[in-house]
């Protein structure tokens, strides 16, 4: 009776208090609330790492000029803390002026929930920009023929495998031209020592998880686990290709063979080419970034000096010779504006201005190569690099919001790799539709995925026998309701004529 | 006498009012308590409670257009709870949820203590002062630099372990990616890590231990294991008490951070837990109400468990309250 | 006899303590071998090194060599010492009169504390109350949101509540008031809890990159965690992009010796206090 009393005059006490607080709360929410936004600055936020200090930033620098305006650019370094960032600023109602969206199902989501504006009614106001990403990237930003997002312009294939050119002369082998040649060869880095240390400490096959199969499916005629394509004038989906089954089998013998890097599907962020620079595989799915920029060709000869790598053309296989699959779907950068700006037309037009700049000829030069006579000159209007580029060129690229025209610039800012940019390029691919579906209702993509990948695994990692596939297929569609994924994918892509 | 025991006992209803009064009185008589209490109160209540209304979320399909409070009701009010529950994965999350946990609890809960024992205990002083230094050390590594250290020891490929292994004529062990390896790995780590913060705690509840006590013990002739045993541990009790139950409460907090980073395909098994996994489902699509419901489903058990284990504790003259 | 087996007891405790040290002194010499050695040396050993045979502090010259990193350094330093500050003070005001079983309505509160520390509303309503309070983009949304962490709270009650109440029953006697007691009798006799919640609570200011990472776009205020983030982060969408510079192992394990020196350098100070932390002891005595 007494302790309850107790409680009884404490509880009025505090609800008291709660309640009080509850309405300061709400009061300083009034005050405060819109006050936070300056006239004349643009908030732009996106992924991206590097970014100087402003005193130190000549792109904004200019930029800021031009546009008689502030420019204030925040990145964020990890795509998942980017994410997390913006859905709790868009939630709290704190909007940026323009910001980047991760890829085409969050751009669906954002546009379905009315998060953002409509650009359609300002396509003329924004005529440079359309000109310049082009009518397939203008596709990528419009869903239910209204045009949300601007997705920059499309980039290209830089990855291809690398072979350790060194160790095939020194084992007498020549490069791998057909899936069986590359089965040898990494039998042969496997097992006849190499790297001639009397050790058996080297793999043949590595890469970034499953990717490092990419060309080997791709001998197949399949895509990557998961993608969707078209077959033989039909839309596929790589689970459901005939021909997956022989190509896991495949891989199946490359993995029992002991062939492939032991930790291949722990292999995050660069692990792979790590193991490739410490000499332990010799073949390796690899972007040329990533191993003929200077910095690497330095870190690989002094590493060891006679460690020499080349890039090969995707083996054949009974399915063709693809090096791997491309998402046409897929875009560099897409960048939205919130629905909230339309009451702003000012600053509205400030955001186009700025969006039409860095797509002008001018504007996209600027956020391209910097400033002339400091970054780079012209020589016969073209440009020519200068080593100060080099030096504070490395974050440029994130003003570039509606990204550039990819091969000239590669050629311009990577004179040196330009064999191995043009190569890449060059190698077929198999064509994937991924980024234009969109999730259905009902529809856990996170459960699918991690079901199918943990499958896929086991098949290839010989902890499940590959005659049970088609068990796999059937709890795919049915218990993870794969089917209804596949039946909307079907509908979607040909609603936007992108198959029959 | 008689007679006043009579009287209080006819005039029960009249002191109820006077119950009240003699309670005033005591709040009055500490008003300056209460007073010290205000601040923290009013934080609590702006930074912890009313960011509150936010698990009713749990309950909409919330949208972030129309806001927590104007999105639509979810029909049924359950629907993102069953949708947890029904998840395929839902008994594999709780189990693994529940059993790294567990060993987290076993492994995790006694070395801080002992160690703390072990530094009291020491006599040469330098080396105290070392020790405890350099074991606190990893607390301050975040997790993507641990697994960077891991993968430097025990990568198949190129780990230092491994190396000397088929050094010695072994066979090379798939630490990082095999279903039998990953928990023990992940618990070792996370014990690894933090056992030398955790003794911190201890160390400075060993301080408050009156001296005088250990002294009287040593006049009795009593060794150093009984003075362990009935002074030092008894002097500690009460932190120990406080750390387990609160411990308790988050027994279905596995540690997204070390799982998400530390894990990959092939140990799903045994390594996906409920935080991954509505960090797959619901953050990363933005499902926030998937993710409400399954936050308010771990507070709550958390909630059972602590009210639960603080009363037994009581019963042992413990509890935080 | 007698003798020997309380030298065996010590041995038993120094051969453990020398194993704890051990499997926390490889890793480190690890982080700090690898931060000083050439990248390409680094290769060379297969990715392992114990002791560097060359050596540079090229890694650390380019961390400190940027304005930001100082400057962040700078937020950072700020933020624990300002931070940490009032979390002391605000709950050494809370732990103080909860820790007194006779005030009416404890139970009440103390529940109120733990229940934040099963419940929250998640983050989304964090911010939209951090940033009603109008603290969004300023160094205080590093501060004001976490000025009292429950945990620390309840272990700093704890420990006072190990203090005899008649100590302050003869202070009241004499006439002083509560909060006399807490600056004049609690305060001298809890340093060594006082040191060890401070360290917490510095230890989670320093730490923290969540909250800014939510609370602030300004770059110039953001902390050093954040920049040295910035710093290793290796996202798989940017691994592609040929215009960056992907951080060698070297710059991580660089980095993280220069995010994480400056407060493991705090903790011999702290240590000081338990040594000759037996205040309390005495006084009871």
């Amino acid at each position: 009776m007494r302790s309850r009393f107790k409680q009884h005059v404490f509880l009025f006490v505090i609800i008291f208090l709660i309640l009080s607080m509850v309405l300061a709360g709400c009061s300083s929410e009034k005050t405060d609330s819109g006050a936070s936004k300056k006239v004349n600055s643009l908030q732009i936020i996106e992924t991206g790492d590097h970014l100087p200090p402003k005193d130190e930033d000549i792109i904004n620098k200019k930029l800021s000029e031009k546009l008689g305006v502030n420019i204030d650019l925040s990145v964020t370094a990890s795509g998942d803390d980017y994410k997390n960032n913006i859905n709790t600023r868009l939630a709290g109602g704190d909007y940026p002026d323009l910001f980047s969206v991760i890829d085409h199902q969050t751009l669906q989501q954002y546009a379905e929930k009315g998060l953002l504006l409509d650009l359609s009614a300002y396509k003329d106001k924004l005529k440079t920009t359309i000109d310049f990403i082009g009518e397939e990237s203008l596709k990528k930003g419009t869903i239910d023929g209204k045009l949300y997002a601007i997705a920059a312009r499309p980039t290209i294939n830089y990855n291809t495998y690398w072979v350790r050119k060194d160790w095939l002369d020194k084992l007498g082998l020549k490069e791998p031209k057909t899936i069986n040649d590359l089965m040898k060869v990494a039998e042969a880095f496997t097992n006849d020592d190499p790297d001639g240390n009397g050790k058996k400490d080297t793999y043949g096959i590595s890469g970034g998880q499953l990717n490092a199969f990419a060309p080997i499916f791709g001998a197949f005629g399949v895509g990557m686990p998961g993608d969707f394509y078209v077959k033989d004038g039909k839309l596929v989906n790589a689970y459901f290709d005939p021909d997956m089954k022989p190509a896991l089998s495949f891989i199946k013998d490359l993995v029992s063979q002991g062939v492939v890097d032991p930790d291949l599907m722990a292999n995050t962020g660069l692990q792979h080419q790590d193991k490739a620079f410490q000499g332990k595989v010799g073949i390796v799915w690899l972007d040329w970034p990533n191993i003929t920029k200077d910095q690497f060709v330095k870190q690989i000869k002094e590493a060891n000096p006679k460690a020499k790598w080349v890039q090969i053309a995707a083996p054949k296989g009974p399915g063709g010779q693809y090096n791997g699959s491309w998402d046409t779907g897929a875009t560099p950068a897409i960048f939205a504006i919130p629905k909230g700006l339309k009451n702003d037309p000012k600053k509205l037009d400030k955001v186009f201005e700025l969006l039409n700049y860095v797509s002008s000829k001018e504007g996209n030069r600027l956020v391209q190569f910097g400033v002339e006579g400091r970054d780079y000159d012209l020589k016969d209007g073209k440009v020519v690099t200068k080593p100060k580029l080099d030096e504070e060129g490395g974050y440029f690229w994130l003003y570039q919001f509606t990204r550039r025209p990819e091969k000239e610039y590669l050629k311009t800012k990577f004179p040196k790799q330009q064999k191995y940019i043009t190569f890449a390029d060059n190698q077929p691919q198999i064509q994937a539709l991924n980024s234009y579906v969109n999730i259905p209702d009902g529809y856990n993509p996170a459960d699918a995925d991690a079901f199918a990948q943990q499958e896929i695994t086991k098949f290839i990692y010989g902890k499940r026998s590959l005659d049970e596939y088609d068990q796999f297929l059937k709890k795919l569609k049915t218990t993870f309701k794969y089917q209804s994924y596949l039946d909307s994918a079907k509908k979607q892509l040909k609603d936007l004529d992108l198959i029959k | 006498m008689m007679d006043l025991q009579k009287e209080k006992e006819i005039k029960t209803p009249v002191s109820y009012s006077s119950k009240i009064r003699r309670k005033w009185r005591d709040i009055w008589k500490y008003k300056a308590m209460y007073l010290m209490l205000l601040p923290g109160l009013i934080w609590f209540i702006i930074y912890k409670y009313v960011p509150l209304y936010g698990v009713i979320v749990a309950f909409k399909n919330y949208s972030l257009v129309d806001g927590m409070i104007a999105s639509p009701w979810a029909h049924p009010w359950y629907k993102y709870f069953q949708t947890f529950f029904n998840s395929p994965y839902f008994t594999e999350l709780l189990s693994n949820t529940f059993l790294i946990s567990f060993y987290r609890l076993i492994f995790g809960f006694a070395p801080p203590i002992i160690l703390a024992l072990l530094l009291n205990e020491c006599r040469i002083s330098w080396m105290k002062r070392w020790v405890q230094t350099l074991s606190y050390i990893p607390h301050f590594f975040s997790w993507v630099i641990v697994y960077g250290i891991l993968v430097a020891f025990l990568s198949q490929s190129t780990g230092l372990i491994n190396h000397w292994i088929v050094e010695s004529g072994g066979n090379t062990i798939s630490f990082l990616t095999s279903t039998h390896w990953f928990r023990s790995i992940l618990v070792s780590s996370d014990v690894w890590k933090e056992i030398g913060w955790g003794s911190i705690i201890y160390l400075a509840a060993i301080t408050g231990i009156n001296p005088s006590l250990y002294e009287a013990a040593k006049i009795d002739g009593a060794n150093r294991m009984r003075m362990i045993w009935h002074i030092t541990l008894p002097g500690i009790r009460n932190i120990i008490i406080l750390l387990f139950i609160l411990r308790i409460g988050h027994i279905l907090d596995a540690g997204f951070e070390e799982v998400y980073i530390l894990y990959n395909i092939q140990v799903y098994p045994v390594a996906d837990i409920i935080d991954t996994w509505v960090y797959r489902t619901g953050l990363q699509q933005l499902n926030f109400s998937l993710a409400t419901a399954v936050g308010l489903f771990k507070s709550v058990i958390g909630l059972i468990l602590v009210l639960g284990v603080n009363r037994l504790a009581k019963r042992w003259g413990g509890g935080i309250w | 006899m007698n003798k020997v087996k309380k030298h065996s007891f010590d041995f038993i405790i120094i051969v453990l303590l020398l194993l704890i040290a051990a499997t926390a002194v490889f890793p480190l010499l690890y982080v700090l071998s690898a931060s000083l050695t050439p990248y390409s040396e680094v290769l060379k050993n297969g990715g392992f090194i114990l002791l560097p045979k060359k050596f540079t502090l090229a890694a650390y010259n380019e961390i400190l060599g940027q304005s930001k990193v100082i400057h962040a350094f700078g937020v950072t330093v700020f933020v624990t010492i300002v931070g940490t500050f009032i979390n002391l003070i605000l709950s050494l005001l809370m732990a103080f009169p909860l820790s007194r079983k006779n005030i009416p309505g404890r139970t009440f509160i103390l529940f109120l504390v733990v229940l934040t520390l099963l419940v929250n509303g998640g983050i989304i309503p964090t911010y939209i109350v951090v940033h009603a309070t109008g603290l969004t983009n300023t160094i205080w949304s590093m501060i004001v949101p976490n000025a009292i962490a429950a945990f620390n709270l309840l272990i700093m009650k704890s420990f006072f509540e190990t203090l005899p109440e008649e100590l302050f029953e003869a202070a009241r006697m004499d006439g002083a008031n509560e909060f006399y007691i807490l600056y004049k009798i609690v305060l001298p006799l809890s340093i060594p809890v006082m040191m060890t919640i401070g360290l917490f609570y510095a230890a989670g200011h320093w730490n923290e990159f969540m909250q800014p990472l939510l609370y602030i776009t300004d770059s110039s205020l953001f902390p050093l965690q954040v920049v040295i983030r910035d710093i290793i982060m290796q996202t798989q969408d940017q691994l592609n992009n040929p215009d960056v510079s992907i951080p060698t192992v070297t710059i991580q394990m660089a980095s993280v010796i220069v995010a994480s020196l400056p407060i493991i350098l705090v903790y011999p100070f702290v240590q000081k206090y338990f040594m000759k932390g037996m205040l309390l002891g005495s006084i009871k005595g």
